[in-house]
């Protein structure tokens, strides 16, 4: 999963499900985001940069058939997809439409395979006054796929574009608030936002409100990439149709339902793609019969194809790829506001009490990584040291006796409630719920409701207590998790968390320049957070398989939506 | 007839508007909103509010639904919600074209075996041939989608590769064999059924025994007198079979991978897109009225005694 949806069902987070019927069952919202691999199959094919590095700004010529066996120019590269809700970049809330928007067009900043923020179509920037001011100087010569130059105020029309009103973006506020006078246009009470100005032709340069560090990795997302004003102004609602941008492919075709078809941009400031066509088949179907029936080049393998998959003498084995941890966490989620979830210990009990070493090996035959913390392994920030409310019954059995909620019989109802549509709730939150009934003698209902009326509920910080979710992030910092799930005044706080001492390492780590500082302050913020037990975080995503043809060389598989398709090449071109 | 067909025919806009009425109250008052479910966890109430007005859901249920009625007077659907900058014709109207054929497809195999089986099935009475088909066309009723899809696929696509896993190429492409036959075989047993025990109600008729004792070949008796007018109940039940085809298909779209209105139908509700949700459910109501008038129409020709007024 590419991470934008931030929230996910867990069925396709923990993909287990290996039936179709289960994926149009969970696939309940557009933000429950599917991987561009896999979306119409629940199986992930998360993604990692496992491959070699490509050095950023490298500009060779356009690519040639390699005799000596390297990279070579031509063929299709296919695979299942489901239909992007908006090939709009400024709308983009969901990892099926940033799959392929990223494909289409571009930013001043881009993420590489590790996840590092590159030059895309800024050849280099400087950070000017205490880190309020971001210069940016375009590459000499950039055009749109139809030809058109690419200028600073392409840029300042664009940014502003996703901020107007009648664009009607949901995450202009997220992505670009922090540029001086954009909230401003986002109410509609300016015309333009004072913060971006063009020095010329070439030179950009943008005001934020406060030196925020994480403002270069919110402009890698698809809200600050450059449009093309003709196109979209002419186009009206149906511009996306044929839509110019600036990355390697441009859109050939798109059926809705049925295919798109994106071909090589001729016009790329870079390094020209290697594939002539790829190839996002939307009608669904088996993704692992298309597969082993050679219809499709990339598939997940889901739990009741692993064990074949695994087998060595099975064809497929030879095919199996590794990829990485998404950058995500599950939890159940505590609303501290209402009793018996108001005391603290009471919540610490709850998370002492739950051996999760144990049911990862004996449920989940530890393809789930118990999470102690809140920031994921490998992202930035994460606190190997973090020790965490780690199972101790004693303890649990302990701090409830001490609680206000002790006696069972005055304690109030609790509910635990999480998404779906029948069927099974879970394993895990049904072992929990059983594990804190008999440990602890609580008694824990778990309620079921389907995705839209969960999703209502959870945005009013009605539900006492939430699972079945997972939070992943949207870009490398780890403010993605600390900042935005429990600050005190913030949307993303479910549970209305409210610590002192937090919101403060939380401001100060808004504009702490140095990186290792900053990951100081938020480690200190996780510290508490966990202690105080705002959550019982339940799970890290750990590596998942896929299985890629031979064929396909240089695929890159990344926690985040990435430009991948350009560095793809296939043996078989030509 | 004809006024007949006409004063059933004028009914339908009130029908579909009541149909409309419903879905709208249901939409307003029902939990989520989708808004929110587009949104996702970006949600913020400023965000939600700026949506809600671009989608014109400020507006009272009542203004609404009236300018859905106007609109949809004019031909115009709206919008999706979801997919944005769609409308719902754009999205629909090549789905529910793939839909139709598949279902069309599936259906002439029901009726291509499930009709004449049910007729030998009565006519073989006290042989062992008839508890055969009929136990024969109710195993395979039994199988459920989800068995036999996998199935099939294992079997003429993976094994023997006959024909590709999944996708679409209309009507005379050889993949729609597959979809067709899981959605068609189930319903075989069905008409075998029917058939069978209306033909066996046939022929205890004194008509049959009339119509032989005048000579007639056994043919002309067969198909004249004995087929005709067992057809009659199976009319009946064949609109509303059609009629419910395409929700039939639902799961069988989704694992043969075809572009059919099955996944969308399923997706809109969760996403509470509800232009796509009414449309949806206006197109069911009017295919209804109109199966039904097919059938009624059916009636007159199989047999003639029958008047519609």
């Amino acid at each position: 999963m590419t991470g934008i949806g931030k929230l996910m069902h867990k069925s396709l987070f923990l993909g287990a499900a290996a039936a179709v019927m289960a994926a149009a069952v969970a696939c309940g919202g557009s933000e429950s985001s599917a991987d561009p691999v896999v979306s119409a199959s629940p199986t992930p094919v998360p993604t990692r940069a496992s491959a070699p590095q490509i050095a950023p700004g490298l500009q060779d010529s356009t690519p040639l058939s390699g005799d000596n066996g390297g990279p070579r120019a031509g063929g299709r590269f296919t695979l299942v997809y489901s239909d992007p809700p908006t090939l709009d970049p400024h709308l983009v809330v969901d990892g099926t439409s940033f799959g392929v928007v990223v494909e289409l067009f571009s930013g001043l900043v881009s993420l590489d395979k590790s996840l590092r923020i590159v030059p895309e179509l800024a050849e280099s920037w400087e950070v000017l006054e205490g880190g309020t001011v971001y210069k940016f100087r375009l590459r000499p010569g950039i055009k749109f796929s139809n030809g058109d130059p690419v200028t600073a105020q392409d840029f300042k029309w664009s940014l502003e574009r996703a901020g107007r009103p009648e664009t009607a973006s949901a995450v202009a506020e997220t992505y670009l608030g922090d540029i001086v006078g954009m909230q401003d246009l986002i109410d509609g009470d300016a015309g333009e936002a004072s913060g971006i100005q063009v020095i010329d032709e070439r030179n950009l340069r943008i005001t934020i409100d406060a030196p925020k560090a994480y403002f270069l990795a919110k402009m890698t997302y698809p809200t600050a990439y450059v449009l093309n004003r003709k196109n979209v102004e002419s186009g009206g609602n149906g511009w996306t149709d044929s839509p110019v941008g600036t990355g390697a492919f441009t859109l050939s075709e798109y059926r809705v339902g049925q295919r798109i078809r994106l071909a090589r941009n001729e016009n790329y400031w870079g390094r020209q793609a290697y594939l002539d066509e790829v190839f996002f088949n939307l009608s669904g179907g088996v993704s692992m019969a298309m597969y082993e029936n050679d219809e499709i080049d990339i598939t997940g393998v889901g739990l009741a194809d692993l064990d074949r998959v695994n087998d060595p003498s099975e064809p497929l084995n030879r095919d199996l790829v590794d990829t990485p941890a998404q950058f995500g966490v599950q939890y159940i989620g505590f609303n501290v506001d209402k009793p018996p979830f108001d005391d603290p210990k009471f919540r610490q009990a709850l998370n002492l009490a739950v051996d999760k070493e144990l049911i990862s090996s004996q449920v989940f035959a530890d393809l789930f990584e118990p999470a102690f913390g809140i920031i994921p392994p490998d992202f930035p920030g994460f606190d190997p040291d973090l020790v965490g409310l780690r199972y101790d019954l004693d303890r649990a059995k302990q701090l409830l006796s001490e609680s206000r909620y002790a006696d069972a019989a005055s304690r109030p109802r609790i509910v635990v409630t999480v998404p779906g549509s029948g069927g099974s709730p879970g394993l895990d939150v049904e072992v929990i719920a059983d594990l804190w009934r008999q440990e602890l003698g609580v008694n824990v209902e778990i309620q079921q409701v389907e995705w839209a009326t969960y999703l209502q509920d959870l945005n009013r910080k009605r539900l006492q207590a939430w699972g079945g979710v997972a939070w992943q992030a949207d870009y490398p910092d780890p403010q993605d998790f600390i900042d935005i799930l429990f600050y005190s005044d913030t949307q993303g706080n479910r549970g209305n968390y409210s610590n002192a001492r937090v919101d403060e390492l939380i401001v100060q780590a808004r504009t702490e320049q140095d990186i290792q500082e900053r990951i100081k302050l938020y480690r200190e913020a996780e510290q508490i957070i966990v202690e105080e037990a705002a959550w019982l975080p339940l799970w890290f995503d750990t590596e998942r398989k896929a299985l890629l043809k031979q064929r396909v060389q240089d695929y890159t598989f990344s926690q985040i939506a990435i430009p991948k398709f350009k560095d793809v090449w296939v043996t078989d071109a030509g | 007839m004809l006024a007949y067909m006409v004063r059933r025919l004028m009914w339908t806009p009130v029908l579909l508007l009541i149909v409309s009425i419903i879905v709208f109250v249901l939409g307003t008052y029902g939990p989520g909103d989708p808004v929110e479910v587009r949104l996702g966890q970006n949600y913020t109430p400023q965000a939600a509010e700026r949506l809600r007005e671009q989608l014109g859901l400020n507006d009272s249920p009542a203004v609404q639904w009236g300018r859905y009625v106007w609109d949809a007077i004019r031909g115009d659907f709206g919008d999706s919600y979801v997919f944005q900058g769609r409308s719902v014709g754009e999205i629909l109207g090549p789905r529910l074209w793939v839909s139709a054929q598949l279902n069309i497809a599936a259906f002439t195999i029901t009726l291509i075996f499930g009709v004449p089986l049910g007729f030998y099935a009565a006519k073989r009475q006290g042989t062992w041939r008839d508890p055969a088909v009929v136990l024969t066309s109710l195993a395979l009723f039994a199988l459920p989608v989800f068995i036999i899809a996998p199935f099939l696929i294992w079997l003429f696509a993976l094994q023997l590769d006959w024909v590709p896993v999944s996708g679409w190429g209309g009507f005379f492409d050889k993949r729609i064999i597959l979809p067709a036959a899981t959605i068609g075989v189930p319903g075989i047993a069905v008409f075998t059924r029917l058939m069978r025990a209306s033909t066996l109600d046939v022929l205890g008729q004194e008509y049959i025994r009339t119509a032989r004792s005048k000579g007639l070949s056994e043919m002309v008796v067969n198909y004249r007198h004995i087929a005709r007018n067992a057809l009659i109940p199976i009319m009946t039940i064949l609109g509303f079979t059609f009629a419910g085809l395409f929700a039939g298909s639902l799961i069988t779209e989704l694992i043969y991978g075809i572009p059919g209105v099955g996944r969308i139908s399923l997706d809109s509700i969760f996403a509470r897109d509800f232009p796509v949700i009414t449309a949806l459910v206006l197109i069911g109501a009017t295919m209804l009225v109109f199966a039904n008038l097919l059938i009624d129409f059916a009636y007159t020709i199989v047999d003639p005694r029958i008047r519609l007024q």
